[in-house]
């Protein structure tokens, strides 16, 4: 089984001028985590992942301080919201560089650079860079699992 | 005439460099002192033997000493936990938690060098502002600031007083008794300009001071059993540091023990200690030592000596608070410890003249310890505040800085300079 037999091709994208709003929306309304920028060509330009999005209000001491246990309460945190002058910004600006296979790689290799990359979602693209498709890890790992020869092992 | 132009112009050329930031400051040093030793070995004016004889060992053990008992309280988590409890101390009321931290960073600035002091207490003053909703940058720049301030009131508290207090021979009791009484009025003076500098920042309302009383600072500490150890051996430390006197022995010395003591009882992961060693700084020093010590080797030194005689200032008391601020220009512009080093050797050149210079190092312990607040790249400690503030949503500026810090430097100085004449003048 190849990449192309499990991703996703209705991608939801985002023009490459869309605004962090735009992109807030976008996962908000379609329930996504990973929001593919691209071109007018279609051609791939990056990444928003929530939790780049996410990062505008997460505290800057979680970064800071190796063991956060002991902290139960944000306190003034937990209601902080982004400005305004953040959402309206480029959402390229907090874009991640793609990490992007070609729709014939194997399973495994998808797994692994997900894995190395500590990423959720892989975006699929031909020779030309041009989107064709996204295959999350739950995607990718459950159409790997379900070639395993089950039954044969345990006998 | 020669080794005497050469030496300095490689001195100079280091300091240059250095404040240029172009390369690291431990590899200029470097450079510099096996480039003057070569010149010195093959022009026959600076051997290797005089070269190993330059670098003092009582300042480089006694930081190496307070290194590792650093590096082994430091991964406990004990720091955080005096932050934490601070800041619940504070009940979430803006002044008094930087009273309360400034408080606790003095204390600690003491006994442990001041950039680590902030590297310790900041991360935990940025986790009690956000949780607070305030901006943590008043508090941010304070401790720096009151980390150089504390520094100056112990011989261990910053490297220059080592470096002075070997050279000098003072002991950790007479910075005790002349230092530690002119830094707390120093200390009150400045938190009180704080409180004015800073009093729009403070008078903001709070978003949510139930949150920190919430935090339990007991399951902050990650190693109780080694932090009660390095505790009690810094604590010993500390009661041999005031029986220096007694007990004939340098606190580098004593530093030494502390650490091995404190290594062979708590036995850590030694990869993982040596690695919280700040190795570059104790190479900066051993480096800046070689090449002043070349300076002192080829009559530079004793020729600027020559020249503070020609100037003919007869009192010692007036030549000291000169010092203290020029001192005190130099070190918030460059780092003080270069300074510290070049000047050693021109106030014994002095002594050996017959001039009383006690009061010049005096002079020399306020302005090197002092001065550091005044710009943003004054200090290490102001260094790794801004550092820790580029790391929040509201990074300190160098304008900033100077709103606050360079008052703070004045006002410090001009207390430390009354504080010097009647203390000096008076009862000296």
């Amino acid at each position: 089984m190849i990449i192309r037999d499990c991703m996703k091709q209705k991608v939801i994208t985002l023009p490459n001028t869309g605004t962090t709003l735009d992109a807030v929306r976008l996962c908000t309304q379609h329930h996504i985590g990973t929001l593919p920028v691209i071109d007018e060509k279609r051609q791939l330009l990056g990444l928003i992942r929530l939790q780049d999005l996410i990062n505008l209000v997460m505290p800057d001491f979680v970064r800071l301080i190796d063991e956060i246990d002991f902290v139960r309460d944000f306190g003034a945190m937990e209601h902080h919201q982004p400005g305004a002058d953040l959402l309206e910004q480029p959402a390229r600006l907090f874009m991640s560089s793609p990490v992007s296979v070609e729709e014939t790689t194997g399973l495994l290799c998808a797994l692994a650079l997900l894995h190395k990359h500590q990423v959720s979602d892989l975006p699929v693209v031909d020779a030309e860079n041009r989107l064709l498709g996204i295959a999350s890890q739950v995607d990718i790992g459950t159409a790997l699992m379900s070639t395993w020869n089950v039954v044969s092992v345990l006998d | 005439m020669l080794p005497a132009i050469l030496s300095t112009i490689i001195f100079i050329l280091c300091l240059g460099i250095i404040l240029a930031e172009r390369m690291h400051r431990t590899i200029i040093a470097m450079v510099g002192a096996v480039l003057v030793t070569a010149i010195g070995v093959s022009l026959e004016f600076f051997s290797e033997s005089q070269a190993a004889a330059s670098v003092d060992f009582n300042t480089i053990s006694l930081i190496f000493g307070m290194m590792i008992l650093v590096a082994l309280l430091e991964p406990t988590g004990f720091f955080q936990y005096l932050a934490i409890w601070m800041g619940r101390m504070s009940r979430g009321q803006p002044f008094r938690m930087l009273v309360l931290l400034g408080s606790v960073t003095t204390v600690i600035s003491m006994f442990l060098p001041n950039l680590t002091t902030v590297v310790l207490i900041a991360p935990a003053t940025i986790l009690l502002c956000e949780l607070l909703g305030i901006e943590p940058k008043p508090y941010l720049i304070a401790e720096a600031l009151f980390a150089n301030i504390g520094g100056v009131a112990t011989l261990v508290g910053d490297p220059p007083n080592v470096l002075i207090a070997s050279a000098a021979g003072f002991t950790f009791d007479d910075f005790l008794v002349h230092s530690l009484p002119i830094i707390l009025v120093i200390w009150v003076i400045t938190m009180f300009a704080l409180r004015w500098i800073f009093r729009v920042e403070l008078s903001r309302s709070v978003v949510d001071p139930d949150s920190i009383m919430k935090l339990k600072p007991g399951n902050v500490i990650k190693d109780r059993k080694t932090a009660v150890k390095v505790l009690v051996v810094l604590g010993c430390t500390i009661v041999l540091f005031l029986l220096e006197g007694v007990l004939h022995v340098r606190p580098g010395f004593i530093a030494l023990a502390a650490a091995s003591t404190g290594l062979a009882w708590v036995q850590p992961s030694l990869e993982d200690t040596f690695n919280r060693i700040h190795w570059d700084i104790l190479i900066f020093f051993t480096g800046l030592f070689v090449m002043v010590g070349a300076l002192e080797a080829t009559g530079v030194l004793q020729a600027l000596a020559n020249l503070v005689i020609q100037a003919n200032i007869q009192n010692p008391i007036l030549l000291g608070l000169i010092l203290i601020w020029v001192v005190a220009f130099l070190s918030a512009v460059v780092d003080n410890i270069p300074v510290t080093i070049a000047l050693i050797p021109i106030i014994q050149s002095l002594a050996a003249t017959g001039y009383p210079t006690e009061l010049l190092w005096w002079g020399l312990v306020f302005g090197a310890g002092l001065g550091g607040n005044g710009t943003i790249i004054g200090s290490t400690a102001n260094v790794v505040a801004v550092a820790f503030s580029e790391k929040t949503r509201f990074p300190i500026t160098a304008q900033q800085w100077m709103k606050s810090g360079l008052p703070v430097t004045l006002l410090s100085c001009a207390a430390a300079s009354v504080l010097y004449l009647l203390v000096f003048g008076l009862f000296g």
